[in-house]
């Protein structure tokens, strides 16, 4: 039996491991199965490395996450943010405007600013527990999401069109950030951190608006990435990704997350030789009943059975709020293969 | 019906190219079109356009918001507060609930309604349920719009229509929309449609009462 490292190593190759591996995209829902809460949960790096590996012996799956939310590298440039009790964090003043010169910006150190080093000790401490057993997987944000979130994203936008030369330097700057955050979580001990692009979905930005912004700096960050020893790279855009999936190879991606708007049929077709992890509806894990994901799972299996290159995994997060009866069906679908 | 005079408006329009839109707007005032003639076959033709570019291509915010933005600009410059207001299809209340800041979705709504002929009252983000429930009272809206990205907003949409009932509003139309909110059905929210872009709204407004 392989262990988990050795699943997805295959399953990059497009060999036959010993089962189809699974991903649950399990972040503060850790923190909910640990019984803490979720404010906590994304502050303590001891403590979301705790919940994660909690979460681990409950599941059973191939992977952790050393990922608390959306708001790290815009906090550690200067962001405010509001946090609660037990809910992810919101920006209660953005770092920048759409007058910050982009050139006067300094690149923050990941060992001292804001969550950076909490992240980066969650690193450290999941990678210490499960060594080469387990996939240990951190997380940075594209570019264009980081610019997004250093401005707002209406700002970002309206910059982008308005004045595409500064937006542009904005986005070298960000993608400088999260190269930086990257390479500093695989020295801490994640095997690769997850490229989490939310705001380059189709659903918020045209494809060709994708090719010529962002394309180039996801394969700046993933070409550093890998150079400092990424196991693979793995991109996660959510919404309708079918018209952009095509892009994945030139910009380097090894993994591509497909939500669950997007047919597997399309995600194959687009991409032939590329892993792919999907797509059962997020929400469905916290409405569903676990029969039905158990069904959602074994169709997904059944439709990747022969072409391989595919991690059982949902569409985008598992709410915090989901049923554990839930997860676990997803996670014994794949097992119990 | 379009106007062909109308037509290099509705491509400024279309294109999001602000100054081009206003340039022609005066254009057109210079040749005594009427105002509401400009927002009738302009603006609400070229959000028509737009919504047929979205069906076709495929729906994104950016060239709504864009669009949407110079859409605004001619409708502000064509009634400035101090003018009277333009005829509107109805009132409707928008927001989105409390515990959700991210306001994006709600404000791409708010520029489609507008620029579609719909006055709307914009209760923003962070919003206690009473706090839309008692502007839908106040404002004698024909639908109120909440807009959610995260799934915590789901239990919340789930009460709008007990908070209406509470205060005796009844035939008020519950529309939701956003990323989490959209992965839910009707049913299972409490509510009478979900849309899954921002022209469903209008397009579903339309539906119910017939016209345009």
């Amino acid at each position: 039996m392989m262990n988990s490292i050795e699943r997805i190593a295959s399953t990059l190759k497009f060999e036959k491991p010993d089962r189809v591996p699974v991903i649950a995209q399990v972040f503060g829902h850790a923190a909910a199965v640990a019984g803490m809460n979720l404010g906590e949960y994304i502050q303590d790096g001891e403590l979301l490395a705790q919940c994660q590996t909690k979460a681990l012996d409950r599941y059973g799956y191939d992977a952790v996450f050393a990922l608390m939310d959306t708001y790290v590298e815009t906090e550690a440039v200067g962001s405010v943010l509001t946090y609660f009790k037990n809910k992810y964090p919101v920006v209660k003043s953005y770092a920048l405007d759409q007058d910050t010169d982009p050139d006067t910006l300094s690149v923050p150190d990941p060992h001292y600013a804001g969550r950076m080093p909490d992240l980066l000790n969650a690193a450290g401490i999941l990678r210490e527990e499960v060594g080469d057993e387990v996939l240990v997987v951190g997380c940075v944000l594209g570019p264009l999401t980081v610019a997004t979130q250093l401005l707002g994203i209406e700002k970002a936008l309206y910059l982008a069109i308005d004045d595409p030369e500064r937006f542009s330097r904005v986005l070298d700057f960000a993608t400088d950030v999260v190269i930086r955050f990257g390479i500093a979580q695989i020295d801490a001990g994640v095997h690769l951190p997850v490229v989490f692009d939310p705001s380059a979905s189709p659903a918020v930005i045209p494809p060709m608006f994708f090719s010529e912004f962002e394309l180039p700096r996801l394969a700046r960050l993933f070409s550093s990435l890998k150079a400092h020893g990424a196991a693979a790279n793995w991109l996660h855009i959510a919404g309708p990704v079918g018209p952009v999936l095509p892009f994945y190879p030139e910009a380097g991606v090894d993994i591509a997350n497909f939500d669950y708007c997007v047919s597997p049929l399309v995600a194959q077709e687009a991409l032939d030789k590329t892993v792919l992890d999907g797509n059962i509806k997020p929400w469905s894990f916290v409405e569903a009943a676990p029969e039905e994901i158990t069904l959602e799972s074994s169709r997904l299996l059944d439709q990747f059975a022969h072409r391989g290159g595919f991690i059982l995994s949902s569409g985008c997060e598992i709410p915090p709020e989901s049923r554990q009866e839930n997860v676990a069906a997803m996670v014994m679908a794949a097992r119990t293969r | 019906m379009s106007d062909p005079s109308l037509n290099l408006l509705v491509e400024y329009l279309v294109d999001g190219d602000r100054k081009r839109s206003l340039n022609e707007v005066k254009n057109l005032l210079d040749s005594h079109v009427e105002r509401e003639k400009i927002v009738t076959d302009g603006v609400e033709v070229a959000m028509k356009r737009l919504e047929t570019k979205c069906t076709v291509e495929q729906f994104n915010l950016l060239e709504i918001m864009v669009a949407g933005r110079a859409a605004m600009e001619v409708i502000t410059f064509l009634y400035p507060q101090d003018r009277p207001s333009p005829p509107t299809k109805g009132t409707i209340v928008i927001g989105t609930p409390e515990g959700d800041v991210h306001d994006l979705g709600k404000n791409i709504l708010k520029m489609v309604l507008t620029a579609e002929g719909y006055r709307v009252v914009d209760c923003g983000k962070d919003c206690p349920l009473d706090m839309l429930a008692d502007a839908v009272k106040r404002e004698g809206a024909r639908a109120i719009c909440i807009s959610g990205l995260i799934t915590p907003m789901i239990p919340l949409v789930r009460q709008v229509k007990n908070k209406l009932a509470e205060r005796g509003v009844r035939d008020v139309r519950v529309i939701a929309g956003g990323a989490a909110l959209k992965q839910a059905t009707a049913k299972s929210l409490n509510v009478d449609f979900v849309c899954d872009t921002a022209f469903d709204a209008p397009g579903y407004l339309e539906k119910i009462t017939g016209r345009g």
